[in-house]
């Protein structure tokens, strides 16, 4: 039989030799701090959980404006497809506490247009106070032209929300989830959210048409002030992001670098981040970011929360275990 | 859901003549539905300088970008083509139908289909009929599908032509097979990976409005979907687009009245709200 060469390991392949040729120059790295935290269940103990990695990440936000950025897909509060709400509510709280001048919660689903509703839906409402006035629709939002400052994909420009382009600090907060293109949808690929609908429609086709990955490295370029909170008290595995079943893990995962936040989240989930295609494209290759002994990792030992998340089988090879 | 009065609307208009999703600048689709509700209430004065703006922001194509300023023509354009020539303006809807015409979902441009043959690929089912992109050079999907057929089929009652009727009766097939395995519609993924993918309530709402005039098995078991979701969505804009897909097919119940508690929440749900009381009530703005 023949064997044909995947896109995933054609960017393996790349990324291996540009490796090896980068062994001789040894470029000092710093190490990116990412917190791991047991968080059981979504109680009033999240607040201060949230709190206290806020504190531990010395996040400076007093007098500056803050925007969270949860994954909104779906109108099912009882799925564990969507950012759960008190994970949110938390990180409102906390960045107030912390003196922040504003903060304010925004999203654009990538499939759903009545984003309101949606959020109405998955309880939002109910747990975060004058919700809808904290809310802003990203997929609504006036809109500047950006153009990516490294261009992965064949986006030269792209249209972004005022909203998300002003943020002193955009704040990342997806829910833990598998997904069946990429691989594990995280704190990177949340920023697909950024992108408005009124512009692009929904889904954001013109992403998948420029290439996923490629437009996840371009998002996280344009975006360099940001913070990753990730919801993995209960995440999502199998055919994710939206047809998957809940998955229990009990972790919050922080830090201000989303590329190192993304790589543990993998290997929490038993995923190996080297065969990311995103997190390779974004690290050039080199490891930087993603390699744990470029990581200071705070908190619970990866070994302590590792979960394995069940894969599609077209994902089978990048579990941690076949690498 | 208490229905906007015209004073309200207009009174959300922006300087330029436009109107804004919430609030802020102006954007194509509010300033489209806004018309389209003043028109169909009889209040041409306050929409024209709505339909100013929206002339006024025809790209040198034919079509229309979502907003002033941004360089492409997009999905908008089937919904600017939803309102009378003779309020846009004769040559800039002609314009508009030709864009629509000349505008099919990337999979099933000429260049695509000879590249996916030379690479040995088969073509999937769903991608035999050609639909609309939300934005050129991507696939096509049954949002801006349901909108370009409800533009075109609109034109075809007023001039009758081959190729519209070719692209509206091409779009109906596009609609079938994009449908559900249960019937209804999401975004246009019926499957992913092999998987089912369940139906949303607007954009089986969209594809009914759009299917208008036709009857076949498929077709019933869609309706069937949109009832149940009619008695169990609490979205307004998913209301809206279900009330105008069963009106399409004689199916709203007559004693339907939405449920309290349902909000209305950005200018195109509340002027869409508009146009499905005057569709009621026996206005043909929307389907010609």
């Amino acid at each position: 039989m023949q064997k044909t060469i995947t896109r995933r390991e054609l960017l393996a392949a790349a990324a291996g030799a540009a490796a090896l040729s980068a062994c001789n120059v040894a470029k000092p790295v710093t190490l990116a701090r990412v917190s791991v935290v047991r968080a059981p269940a979504y109680d009033q103990s999240v607040y201060e959980t949230v709190g206290r990695l806020l504190d531990e990440h010395r996040v400076n936000v007093r007098g500056r404006n803050v925007v969270l950025k949860p994954n909104l897909v779906e109108f099912e509060p009882e799925s564990s497809i969507n950012t759960n709400p008190i994970v949110v509510h938390a990180a409102l709280e906390a960045f107030r506490a912390r003196g922040a001048a504003s903060v304010r919660i925004a999203e654009g689903p990538g499939h759903r247009r009545n984003t309101l509703d949606l959020a109405e839906a998955a309880g939002y409402f109910k747990t975060v106070p004058h919700f809808e006035d904290l809310f802003v629709d990203l997929n609504l939002d006036d809109v500047s032209r950006v153009n990516p400052p490294r261009q992965f994909s064949r986006m030269k420009k792209l249209y972004l929300p005022n909203t998300a382009l002003g943020a002193d600090l955009l704040v990342s907060m997806p829910k833990m989830k598998t997904h069946h293109w990429v691989g594990a949808t995280l704190s990177m690929k949340n920023l697909f959210g950024v992108v408005p609908g009124a512009v692009y429609g929904w889904p954001k086709n013109v992403l998948h048409w420029a290439g996923i990955e490629e437009s996840i490295a371009d998002l996280h370029a344009l975006f360099p002030r940001q913070f990753a909170l990730v919801d993995g008290i209960v995440g999502m595995q199998g055919n994710g992001p939206i047809e998957g079943v809940a998955k229990k893990v009990g972790v919050l995962v922080a830090g201000a670098d989303p590329v190192a936040v993304d790589a543990t989240c993998c290997r929490i989930m038993r995923i190996d981040p080297m065969r990311i295609g995103y997190l390779q494209l974004v690290s050039g290759g080199v490891e930087t970011q993603i390699s744990e002994r470029n990581i200071q990792q705070t908190g619970e030992s990866i070994a302590s929360v590792e979960t394995p998340f069940d894969l599609i089988p077209e994902f089978q090879s990048i579990r941690l275990e076949n690498s | 859901m208490g229905i906007m009065s015209i004073e309200e609307l207009v009174g959300k208009q922006n300087l330029d003549g436009g109107w804004p999703y919430v609030r802020g600048a102006s954007w194509t689709e509010p300033t489209v539905y806004a018309a389209l509700a003043l028109l169909a209430a009889g209040e041409a004065e306050y929409a024209r300088r709505g339909l100013r703006w929206i002339a006024g922001n025809q790209r040198a194509d034919g079509g229309w970008p979502a907003q002033a300023g941004i360089d492409q023509s997009t999905w908008v354009t089937a919904l600017v083509a939803l309102l009378p020539p003779e309020q846009l303006g004769q040559e800039a809807h002609r314009r508009a139908i030709a864009w629509l015409l000349g505008m099919t979902g990337e999979e099933s441009t000429l260049t695509y289909r000879m590249r996916e043959w030379l690479l040995g690929n088969t073509r999937p089912a769903d991608q035999e009929f050609a639909g609309w992109p939300w934005v050129p050079g991507t696939a096509a999907w049954v949002g801006p599908t349901s909108l370009a057929m409800l533009a075109l089929e609109k034109e075809y009652s007023r001039r009758p032509r081959a190729d519209v009727r070719r692209r509206v009766v091409e779009g109906r097939e596009f609609l079938v097979r994009r449908m559900c395995h249960g019937g209804g519609w999401n975004h246009g993924s019926a499957r992913a990976l092999g998987y089912e993918s369940r139906p949303y309530p607007e954009t089986t709402g969209q594809a009914l409005a759009a299917l208008r005039g036709v009857r076949s098995p498929e077709v019933d078991k869609a309706l069937t979907v949109a009832r149940r979701f009619l008695a169990e969505c609490r979205s307004a804009e998913a209301l809206n687009w279900l009330r105008l897909g069963l009106l399409a097919h004689d199916e709203l119940p007559e004693s339907y009245c939405v449920p309290p508690g349902v909000t209305s929440r950005t200018l195109p749900d509340r002027s869409l709200e508009m146009l499905v009381s005057a569709v009621q009530e026996g206005s043909d703005l929307f389907w010609g």
